[in-house]
């Protein structure tokens, strides 16, 4: 791996401090075993896998680490935080890159645009816990 | 009668009423009767992760507060909250666990309760009914009260992510549990393990992209078919919500001829009990639990 990877400028720093700060979790601790990724049950689906995320923050890569599809495709099971050997809540890092985005550009997706049909359909649980994701 | 203060949470007055009625008929004869909060609220379905949202945890800790009080007028009530939706459980148990350690949090929430008269007491502890029934009824129990043996029924448990995860809110062992199993054992019906037990439904993607929730349910209901299963038993109304109705519109996709009824624990633990069929609400269910109970002579 190239140096030239690492970041460590007063915003990726800040992007870090932030990110732990809202987790709750110390980003170091992870020593990127991959155990996170192998259970996740949407690996397949995410562009970047959730060490590879963590990874990048570690590296200060914040334009990377937001551009990817990964925390948007976690549906917060928690398989990952009951199984990483370094008892980091790694779903909690999930919800703070969200959280970090969905607090300067609220939404996600857009509850408005929801078709009638679709909102009597869904259960309220689905209804309730996607818009807590998704909307700042 | 023992009784115990129920929270049912949103969706089993929707989406999931034969799962509260069927539970509550069973809770009766058990001699653990579920009786309804007066006054609740949404708990808001999903814990925040977040560290510096307490916003989030408001609605929570006022479930925990209205039942205590409730618990009051009850008879021989134990200081729990009982639940069904393993979303709620799983909510509520972990806010309960994080304002009994953390003062800061909980006297900031006290402050927004007070203006309602409201306080949450300690000593309040959350159970799932699965929880209750495993550890105050007990399987012995459960089974003597049945009159029709599930005969015929090839079940796999379906846990979901809720039930257990994360560690403080887990209804048992998180990798190896076994509570759906010695229930439905308990009621006569041949268990089927499937290693998908906890293999994500897509939870609330079913809002924002139903495509995660169709590649996974697939995946989900295609080993129940190889292991020659013949239903599937659930404890979350979005689980059930997403393998019913998204199996159904698969069905459709790709012609299968076998489709799996998901049923709730507590619906054939009503019908083990001879509970007339019609508390179970199967005409809520997009794949018809009744054809298979006719074909097995368990409908009546
Ligand atoms: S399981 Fe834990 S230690 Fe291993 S890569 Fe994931 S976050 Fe890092
Ligand atoms: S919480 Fe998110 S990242 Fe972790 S295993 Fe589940 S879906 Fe994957």
């Amino acid at each position: 791996m190239s140096y030239e990877y690492i970041k460590f400028g007063k915003e990726e720093r800040e992007f870090r401090e932030k990110i732990e700060e809202i987790s709750g979790e110390n980003v170091f601790s992870c020593y990127q075993c991959g155990k996170c990724s192998a259970g996740c049950m949407f690996s397949d689906k995410m562009d970047r896998t959730v060490n590879q995320q963590i990874h990048r923050i570690q590296m200060g890569q914040k334009e990377k680490v937001l551009a990817a599809n990964t925390h948007w495709i976690c549906a917060s099971c928690l398989t990952c935080s009951v199984r990483c050997p370094r008892d980091i809540d790694v779903a909690a890092i999930m919800e703070a890159i969200r959280e970090y985005i969905l607090r300067e550009e609220p939404e996600k997706i857009i509850v408005s645009e929801l078709p009638k049909e679709v909102l009597e359909r869904l259960p309220n649980i689905a209804l309730v816990g996607n818009f807590r994701k998704m909307t700042g | 009668m023992v009784q115990y203060s129920y929270f049912p949470g949103c969706n089993l007055k929707t989406n999931a009423k034969g799962f509260e009625k069927s539970a509550v008929a069973v809770s009766k004869k058990l001699n653990a009767e579920l009786v309804e909060i007066p006054n609740w609220n949404c708990c808001g379905t999903v814990h925040t992760m977040t560290s510096d949202n307490l916003m989030k945890r408001i609605a929570p800790v006022r479930v925990l507060s209205r039942s205590r009080k409730h618990i009051e007028e009850l008879e021989d009530s134990p200081n729990e909250v009982a639940t069904l939706c393993s979303m709620c459980n799983s909510t509520l148990k972990i806010v309960n666990k994080e304002v009994k350690v953390d003062e800061d949090k909980l006297s900031k929430i006290n402050y927004q309760l007070e203006e309602d008269e409201e306080t949450y007491a300690e000593d309040m502890e959350v159970k799932h009914f699965l929880e209750i029934l495993r550890d105050s009824v007990g399987y012995k129990n459960i089974a003597k009260k049945v009159i029709k043996e599930l005969k015929g029924i090839k079940v796999v448990p379906y846990y979901g992510c809720m039930l257990l995860h994360p560690e403080e809110a887990k209804i048992d062992d998180e990798e190896m549990p076994s509570v759906l199993e010695y229930l439905m054992e308990s009621l006569g019906a041949e268990v089927i393990f499937s290693p998908l037990f906890k293999f994500c439904c897509g939870s609330y993607h079913i809002v924002d992209d139903e495509t995660i929730v169709d590649s996974q349910v697939s995946k989900i209901l295609q080993d129940v078919r190889v292991k020659g299963a013949n239903a599937m038993v659930v404890a979350c109304p979005l689980c059930a919500y997403n393998l019913d109705y998204q199996q159904k519109k698969l069905i459709k996709q790709t012609g299968e001829k076998n489709p799996i009824p998901i049923f709730y624990f507590s619906q054939l633990m009503a019908i083990a009990m001879g509970e007339p069929i019609e508390i179970n609400h199967f005409e809520d269910h997009q794949i018809d639990p009744r054809k298979l109970l006719k074909e097995l002579k368990l409908e009546g």
